[in-house]
């Protein structure tokens, strides 16, 4: 039944605000469409170190931009990069800031190891495991220096910051040792050393690389599993395999934008 | 008229505003380190004090100082890639300055430092040369337990 004049009268202010909130709705839903994708776009392509991998701009304006590759096909499970960290950086037993996890794919589910760490390489699995192995995989893992670290968020005294060349540090003359980055960390990278009573953890050798050395797993590692270098030189191996785009990180989905590039990572390593 | 002025409460409230913010204040100056970086929120001195603790690795470079020809031979053989320090030790525990201090380790009888790369895992790629007690014929023969330095030279390993 059509509605009288006088009613269409009546109705028709509101049709005029519902029309804005359409066309409010509208624009609105196209504007976070844009930001969500351009936002995605940052993430793929080579041309991520133009835009920004990440939108997130640290202090000043520095000359290097280090990162770390880790190309998991070369890595033999040897341990020599748990041994020289140890030494290098007096971690204590038990603990450590790598180590390396061995993951096998076989028929019935996943293997996951790492005895201590790997200090010591590992052991040839059990016969059961290794003949269902369908593949397998020693993958290196350590501190991410996230360009966005929960870790440094939740420190409640400013003793665990970023430093403006990327690196995630400790502040050991600050820090209280209330563990919460211990828990923020998603890769599980930090511990308490219990003898500073302190967060620890991998710096990427802070102390080696500003006098112009590699950290200390770099040096040692014998099949150049573990590259270090800096985004801000091109001819730099990092550089090539950032440019190149065939990396990967752990956890994408903690949007934590980690400075440790994967190649060949495994799907089930995490 | 005497008796307590009509905006005593007032007074109040400021003396215990201005008593508040000279506690806040007198904290601060303590709690806060000195020469805090308030954009990066940290401490200035940390990025000094992080680059203190000594070498323990000092990397090939720093062996070929003194073991030049060594490090040019090895680097006609397999071993070439290798770090020195990985078998040997590393270089804060062999020198100090310039002294040398004790001798750069060596496992004579051990079989681990070979076999921590040589070692057969599922997870190594087939080309990776690994010990196996069948292969080569040569290996079925030997006692076990034989350390691989009675055969194989480290620095240039020949199969």
């Amino acid at each position: 039944m059509p509605k009288s004049h006088e009613e269409r009268e009546s109705i028709e202010p509101a049709a005029d605000s519902r029309r804005e909130f359409l066309i409010h709705l509208l624009t609105g839903t196209a504007s976070a469409t844009v930001l969500l994708v351009y936002g995605a776009g940052a993430f793929s392509g080579a041309q991520a170190r133009q835009e920004g991998y990440s939108e997130h701009a640290r202090d000043g304006e520095p000359d290097h931009d280090y990162a770390y590759v880790v190309d998991v096909a070369k890595c033999i499970g040897c341990g020599n990069c748990v041994r020289a960290c140890k030494l290098e950086n007096s971690v204590p037993d038990k603990l450590f800031r790598t180590w390396v996890e061995r993951y096998v794919l076989t028929n019935v589910g996943i293997h996951i190891d790492s005895p201590d760490g790997a200090i010591k390489g590992f052991e040839e699995l059990n016969a059961e495991i290794r003949n269902n192995s369908r593949r397998s995989h020693t993958v290196p893992k350590m501190c991410n220096h996230c360009r966005t670290p929960p870790c440094v968020q939740v420190c409640p005294v400013g003793a665990t910051f970023q430093s403006p060349e990327g690196f995630v540090l400790i502040d050991y003359n600050h820090c209280i040792g209330c563990g919460y980055c211990v828990q923020a960390c998603p890769y599980g990278a930090r511990f308490i050393n219990p003898d500073k009573h302190m967060a620890d953890k991998c710096t990427w050798c802070y102390h080696r690389v500003k006098r112009g050395k590699l950290p200390a797993c770099v040096t040692v590692c014998p099949t150049r599993t573990r590259l270090f270098g800096d985004l801000n030189d091109p001819e730099s191996e990092v550089a090539k395999i950032f440019d190149a785009d065939k990396w990967m990180i752990l956890r994408p989905e903690m949007d934590t934008e980690p400075f440790c590039f994967y190649v060949g990572l495994p799907r089930e390593a995490r | 008229m005497s008796g307590p002025s009509p905006k005593s409460h007032l007074y109040r409230l400021g003396i215990i505003l201005v008593v508040g913010f000279v506690a806040f204040s007198v904290f601060m100056a303590i709690a806060v380190p000195a020469n805090w970086n308030y954009q990066g929120w940290y401490r200035l001195d940390a990025l000094e004090e992080l680059k203190e603790p000594p070498l323990v690795y000092g990397g090939n470079e720093s062996c070929a100082a003194c073991h030049d020809a060594i490090i040019n031979e090895v680097k006609k053989f397999k071993h070439r890639a290798l770090s020195c320090e990985s078998c040997h030790g590393p270089l804060a525990h062999h020198v100090k300055g310039k002294q040398k201090i004790a001798d750069a380790y060596i496992d004579d009888k051990g079989r681990w430092q070979c076999l921590n790369c040589h070692k057969k895992l599922v997870s190594k790629s087939l080309e990776f040369p690994v010990f196996s007690r069948e292969r080569p014929r040569e290996h079925t023969s030997i006692k076990p337990g034989t350390p691989c330095k009675s055969c194989h030279k480290p620095h240039h390993p020949t199969p």
